[in-house]
């Protein structure tokens, strides 16, 4: 077996299972630890409230939104095209389809596919000159901050980079550009569990933690 | 304080009480700085990125980094943070995308100063009063029992058949007080006991320690005295049978009694606890008391944080205001969003020590209470009166602060027959 197919077969799989196990571990782990030591979100849990701040947060509903629109519309459309891009592009699918899994669902259209991966970039690049040059924001951040936000742009702008043949006329970067892509994907997803990223599952444990401690004081938030 | 820290009791302090919440905030915290413009220190100190919330927490993830190997000097470093640049109001975990609760992690570091020996002097002598008598202000049985036979005697000649009930056994309600009350500011208990007899209300003090509802402990992290202190009153209330506790026109007290205790205390109280504030606006509204008029002057009203952010009480702490003024002008930012005055948090109690930092951050408050042009403010907490009227000299508002209670006793109907005599006559 090659480098490449020990990235595409073994190391896919490895990157899955780590995301996948991971997660459910973060999600057990909160539920388990919260039981014994944060037992009042587990007293005083309520569905109705827990319910209505996901949904206020998971769309644009909320307060933070009103208070700083710009970088909310910026911050939400990153998220939509991290998760649609990887999860609709045709050629994701297309293995999905020759996988073992043999499974298939619509794809978004090539160009908006590029444009969103166009609009994740330059939004990540927006993230990454606001971190370093609001004094605000380079005061909170840590190096891991930063290096999450390139792991996370990342497999955009190899893949971008692969399907548009971007590079090629540079020997070693074009030749491996479909296996730069693979490597960063694959560093993202084993990632996610053990880092901030985690946020994937945990934002929901978080925000409803919250949910119920304002909750029981009779309001929504 | 001086000494060398031993890493080791750092550790076995935070450890185990480092839940699923806080492990998790520490770990997905993103950086994003929504939270900056949230907080009244970060305004007040002309957006000085320091003043971050997620900023003012980084410690903890420093110290476990570290092993719990740190100086006495990074403890003083986060003295200064926890002490006098937050005063856990919470607004910033409203803002926050993932409901992070910066205040309860700053919680967390005052405890761990407090196991080093670090605490403000504020705090402990307090503390030290409530472990040697129960109360705050270190008042001793008798001379609480006096200052309230005291109170029932001055009340009574002013209105006929008034009387000041003490362990009341079977009472309806057990009324809790804030130390200060007896020791500096009797006319606090004598309004209350006007409003209540006027109001028919079924209530009794209760003698022994359990009167004294604040608890300066929780803001030090002393879980093990904040614990006593609810356990006093909950103790009071069994024995003498009563359906309610309620406290006096104190946020943090409220908040302890109601939220925190059943945390504390392994098992929820079975007496509901209320605010004067719910008390005294469902006086109003059901027509138990009624008022002569209104307040003509423009006024305004305070949203203690933890009355309303941290109490619920958001709707009727402005009704109560509404429906004693004739010109009720709200905040900018009023109800559950509004900005802490900069007193809470132990930040009063804290004394000499805390006072430039508090009227510095309270210029956030001081701006919205000049916007509405009030000249009354009603304050239906302890912490956030004394520091109003400090900011009122301060940024020169012109305004007069008031509990909710002064403006009810001075302006309610008294029934003819609570009237004394020469005074009955005089009104014909």
């Amino acid at each position: 077996m090659n480098f490449y197919s020990f990235v595409e077969g073994p190391l896919l799989w490895t990157a899955f299972l780590v995301f996948i196990i991971g997660c459910v571990m973060r999600a057990v782990t909160f539920y388990t630890e919260s039981r014994t030591k944060d037992k009042v979100i587990h007293e005083q849990f309520k569905w109705g409230y827990v319910l209505s701040t996901i949904f206020r947060w998971l769309l644009p509903l909320n307060v933070t939104v009103r208070k700083n629109p710009v970088y909310s519309v910026l911050t939400y459309t990153f998220h939509i095209c991290l998760l649609a891009v990887p999860i609709f592009l045709a050629g994701h699918i297309s293995l999905w389809e020759e996988s073992v899994f043999a499974v298939s669902w619509p794809a978004l259209p090539q160009n908006v596919a590029d444009w969103m991966t166009l609009a994740f970039l330059g939004i990540a690049v927006f993230l990454l000159l606001r971190r370093i040059f609001s004094a605000d924001i380079r005061l909170i951040s840590t190096f891991s901050d930063y290096f999450l936000l390139v792991v996370t742009a990342l497999p955009f702008l190899t893949g971008y980079f692969a399907t548009h043949g971007t590079l090629n006329h540079v020997a070693f970067l074009g030749d491996n550009m479909m296996l730069f892509h693979m490597l960063s994907g694959e560093l993202m997803l084993i990632l996610i569990p053990f880092t901030k990223l985690s946020h994937i599952i945990l934002f929901f444990f978080s925000r409803a933690s919250a949910a119920v401690e304002f909750g029981r004081r009779g309001y929504s938030i | 304080m001086s000494g060398e820290i031993i890493p080791r009791t750092i550790m076995e302090f935070l450890t185990p009480r480092l839940g699923a919440r806080l492990k998790t905030w520490l770990s997905i915290c993103a950086h994003c700085g929504m939270c900056a413009d949230t907080c009244h220190f970060y305004l007040a100190h002309n957006r000085d990125p320091k003043m971050i919330p997620s900023y003012k927490i980084r410690f903890i993830n420093d110290i476990i980094k570290k092993y719990g190997g740190v100086d006495r000097e990074y403890l003083q470093e986060i003295y200064k943070t926890v002490y006098y640049e937050c005063n856990m109001c919470r607004r910033c975990t409203l803002y926050c995308p993932f409901g992070i609760d910066i205040a309860m992690m700053i919680s967390l570091l005052r405890a761990m100063l407090l196991s080093q020996g670090m605490a403000p002097q504020g705090l402990l002598a307090a503390i030290n009063n409530y472990k040697e008598s129960g109360n705050q202000m270190n008042i001793s049985d008798e001379e609480w029992v006096e200052t309230v036979q005291w109170i029932e005697e001055e009340m009574s000649e002013e209105l006929v058949g008034l009387t000041v009930p003490i362990d009341k056994h079977g009472a309806k309600i057990m009324y809790t007080v804030n130390a200060r009350e007896p020791k500096f500011y009797p006319q606090d208990m004598m309004e209350v006991a006007k409003i209540f007899y006027v109001a028919g209300e079924d209530y009794t003090y209760c003698s022994q320690p359990g009167w004294d509802d604040t608890n300066l402990a929780m803001f030090a992290g002393d879980v093990q005295t904040a614990r006593t202190i609810v356990e006093n009153v909950f103790k009071r209330a069994d024995e003498l049978g009563v359906e309610k506790v309620a406290v006096t026109e104190c946020g943090h007290a409220f908040r302890a009694v109601k939220y925190e205790a059943p945390g504390w205390l392994g098992y929820t109280p079975k007496q509901e606890v209320v605010h004067s504030v719910e008390l005294f606006h469902d006086y109003i509204r059901d027509g138990r008391i009624k008022l002569r008029h209104k307040i003509k002057e423009p006024t305004t009203v305070q949203d203690p944080c933890n009355v309303v952010r941290n109490g619920g009480l958001m709707d009727k702490n402005r009704r109560l205001a509404e429906m004693l003024s004739e010109d009720f002008r709200p905040m900018k930012l009023q109800g559950n969003y509004s900005y802490c005055c900069g007193g809470g948090g132990g930040a009063m109690p804290m004394g000499g020590e805390m006072k430039k930092y508090r009227l510095q951050s309270g210029k956030i408050k001081a701006e919205q209470i000049r916007e509405t042009g009030a000249k009354i403010i009603f304050v239906p907490c302890h912490n956030c009166i004394d520091q109003i009227r400090d900011l009122n000299k301060e940024y020169d508002l012109g305004v007069k602060a008031i509990h909710f209670k002064e403006a009810i006793a001075e302006l309610m109907v008294i029934p003819e027959h609570m009237k004394p005599k020469e005074q009955a006559e005089d009104d014909e």
